[in-house]
């Protein structure tokens, strides 16, 4: 089996996925920071809008530039670096590398329909992890670097939408379009074939100021379309890569357990390989009920005079309370957990972390968790 | 706290409104909420539709042990809930702009056209508002479970961004439809919470992201989920710190961590509202306790729209008909 320390040794780059709210970006610091503690050069990059990386390791901001973050007493070679994606920022970079000439690159970085779709729509932002993805892995600069994946109401989106941004590049797509446009710069249906019989309908449900804005966008793009597919290729390369781990992150909970079995099923079905899950925020308790009347003697000699002995017993008695809620939750989290292992791959990793009493923000914190995570198991 | 006082008449003003849209971090309870509006919408005799949106296994369906799909299902009475996907709604606004059903259909058949539509900017986001505009006609209410606060902004700021790209043509008149279904006083965006310093965190910058770049959208309500009361006084509390000091292990201490735990959990929720409360003064908040975890999730959702009604000053009651 392999163990996650084994994992964060050796592979190159280790992608965290699973649903929101279950400290999957807290998670990945944790790997990054246990990594370069190995003395290895890590990079932590999450494309997360909602910046938790940067509390989570304590920093108040830090853009789509690298940032080393100070590590007290890392061995020679660790060194622990920080990113967090913006997207705008990434696509204009992109265009800078891939025009033909500063003129198609500034005539797109002006075009209206490019502005609006590299800024706002659903799916460039997973375009453009995959993009900083490329540009970090091949630059050679670090030894590992530590994906924090979008959070994903649908778990496919994480893998679908850089391909269909991608897709938008496609030459057919580009080639149909330029047809009627370039050829005829009218829609006439009868010389220009089926295509532009199609086209003339498409204009006509959504204006042919957007047709036409579409093409004029593709014109521009169109020497670059192939520079961009290959990069989408080498990314789902690079997934597959042996020396790339995917890791699922999951809290006790019904809909992460859900998202996580979603995943699990993606990653098979994709060949992207899996090296193990952790649960984090697991709730542990006994399941045998306390006896009360045990503390209750035990609190009504340590209150001593200062408290009313009516304090210690109302006291027992709402700890009893809480114990009996804490195991029923701990009892439904066994549960949930069962299910997770089954989905679970044979000879991948499984590590539970317990909930802990301290939430994890700086760094000392993050290295508490980091040594109970990665202890052999 | 005046924000929960104020609080008191809105879910009654949500629940009596046309859209209510209903958004927050992953995994604190967007679809519980949604569905126990829903329901206690539904229990006031409004014909009311609680919406997934691309939902890939609808978290509805196991709430109401029904399948959402595009077409709307009645699950109780006076209760929709669809599954609604781009796609078909995208069908559907194609014939009724062509309506030759088997001109849209060939054309949708096309592969380049699939691919076209797929990648094309804002495609979606419209297409989906649009069909929310349609059905909010269709219905008294329309509840919409909306993607996670990142995209959910995303998605509110397309109509906007639309008219801004295309000045005029049928693209421009979605847009204009859409962004006066956001823009209108019947409309209502609830954030939902939990008390968690992250999700706090996430939550304020939504709000702010939204009050400024959808300034006419109405932020009604935020729900704090799973939220702990203080139950503890201050002598139970400093008693039980001793306690732990003394007892670090064994049964006595898996007591105390009990108690620890739940002290943790209220510490959380208090700070959690001092924060909102001086972030966010003007955004009305109603708290939700923790529910048992077991019973399945529509027993959870029966139970919060319980204490949601309880919340409130008109007379709402959950189960209680026209």
């Amino acid at each position: 089996m392999i163990q996650p320390r084994e994992v964060l040794t050796r592979r190159k780059l280790v992608v965290c996925v699973g649903s929101g709210g279950v400290g999957k970006t807290t998670t990945a610091a944790t790997m990054g920071l246990w990594a370069a503690r190995q003395g290895r050069k890590v990079l932590v990059m999450t494309i997360d809008p909602a910046r938790r990386l940067a509390n989570s390791l304590g920093l108040k901001e830090f853009g789509n530039t690298e940032t080393q973050i100070v590590v007290p007493g890392l061995p020679q070679g660790g060194q622990l670096w920080a990113m967090m994606l913006d997207t705008q920022t990434t696509f204009d970079e992109l265009i800078q590398r891939m025009a033909p000439d500063q003129r198609t690159a500034d005539r797109i970085l002006t075009n209206r329909i490019y502005r609006t779709m590299s800024d706002t729509f659903a799916g460039s932002q997973e375009y453009m992890a995959a993009e900083k993805l490329y540009d970090v892995m091949t630059s050679g600069r670090y030894d590992l670097v530590v994906l924090d994946t979008p959070p994903v109401k649908n778990a496919l989106d994480f893998f679908e939408a850089p391909g269909r941004l991608s897709r938008f590049f496609d030459r057919r797509v580009i080639k149909w379009f330029l047809q009627p446009y370039e050829e005829k710069r009218s829609f006439n249906p009868l010389a220009a074939g089926t295509s532009a019989v199609v086209f003339k309908l498409l204009s006509f449900i959504f204006g042919k100021e957007f047709l036409g804005d579409i093409s004029e966008f593709l014109v521009l793009f169109k020497d670059m379309y192939d520079g961009f597919r290959e990069r989408h290729e080498e990314v789902l390369r690079i997934f597959r890569s042996p020396d790339t781990s995917f890791v699922t992150i999951a809290a006790p909970t019904e809909p992460s357990m859900e998202v996580a079995g979603f995943f699990a099923e993606e990653l098979r079905r994709r060949g992207y390989p899996r090296a193990g899950m952790i649960v984090n925020q697991v709730h542990q308790c006994a399941e045998e009920p306390l006896e009360p009347e045990i503390l209750l003697g035990q609190a009504a000699r340590l209150t001593g005079a200062d408290l009313h002995e009516r304090t210690a017993a109302s006291l027992v008695a709402r700890l009893g309370a809480a114990h009996g809620r804490l195991r029923q939750l701990a009892h439904s989290e066994r549960v949930l957990i069962q299910d997770l292992h089954k989905i679970n791959p044979a000879g991948a990793f499984f590590v539970e972390l317990p909930w802990l009493e301290q939430q994890v923000y700086d760094l000392g914190a993050l290295g508490v968790v980091a040594d109970s995570l990665f202890a052999d198991v | 706290m005046s924000g929960a006082a104020r609080a008191q008449a809105d879910i009654a003003e949500l629940i009596w409104g046309k859209v209510i849209l209903v958004t927050g971090k992953g995994g604190v309870g967007k679809t519980s909420v949604a569905a126990s509006l829903g329901r206690l919408a539904a229990a006031q005799g409004r014909r009311t539709l609680v919406l997934e949106l691309d939902a890939q296994n609808p978290s509805l369906n196991a709430v109401f042990a029904a399948k959402a799909r595009y077409e709307p299902v009645e699950v109780q009475p006076n209760l929709f809930i669809a599954n609604l996907d781009w796609l078909n709604a995208l069908k559907e606004w194609v014939e009724r702009v062509i309506p030759a059903k088997r001109i849209v259909e060939r054309i949708l058949e096309n592969h380049i056209v699939q691919l076209f539509l797929d990648a094309t900017p804002g495609n979606r986001e419209v297409v989906t508002l649009s069909k929310l505009v349609w059905l909010s006609g269709e219905y008294d209410l329309v509840v919409v479970d909306m993607p996670a606060s990142g995209h959910a902004t995303a998605m509110l700021r397309t109509p906007q961004e639309v008219m801004n790209l295309f000045t005029a043509g049928p693209l421009h008149q979605r847009g204009l439809e859409a962004q006066a279904l956001l823009e209108s006083p019947t409309t209502h965006l609830v954030l939902v919470a939990l008390p968690e310093e992250m999700v706090v965190n996430e939550t304020l910058e939504t709000y702010n992201k939204v009050r400024a770049e959808v300034p006419k959208l109405k932020i009604s309500l935020l729900v704090l989920n799973r939220a702990a009361r203080p139950s503890l006084s201050d002598d139970e509390r400093a008693l039980l710190e001793r306690l732990s000091a003394a007892y670090p292990g064994g049964a006595e201490g898996e007591l105390l961590l009990a108690g620890r735990w739940e002290a943790t959990l209220e510490a959380g929720t208090a700070s959690a509202l001092d924060r909102l409360g001086q972030e966010a003064p003007l955004l009305p908040l109603i708290d939700v306790p923790r529910l048992a975890p077991d019973g399945g999730p529509e027993r959870l959702v029966r139970n919060l729209a319980a204490a949601l009604a309880r919340s409130s000053s008109r007379a709402l009651h959950p189960g209680g008909g026209r």
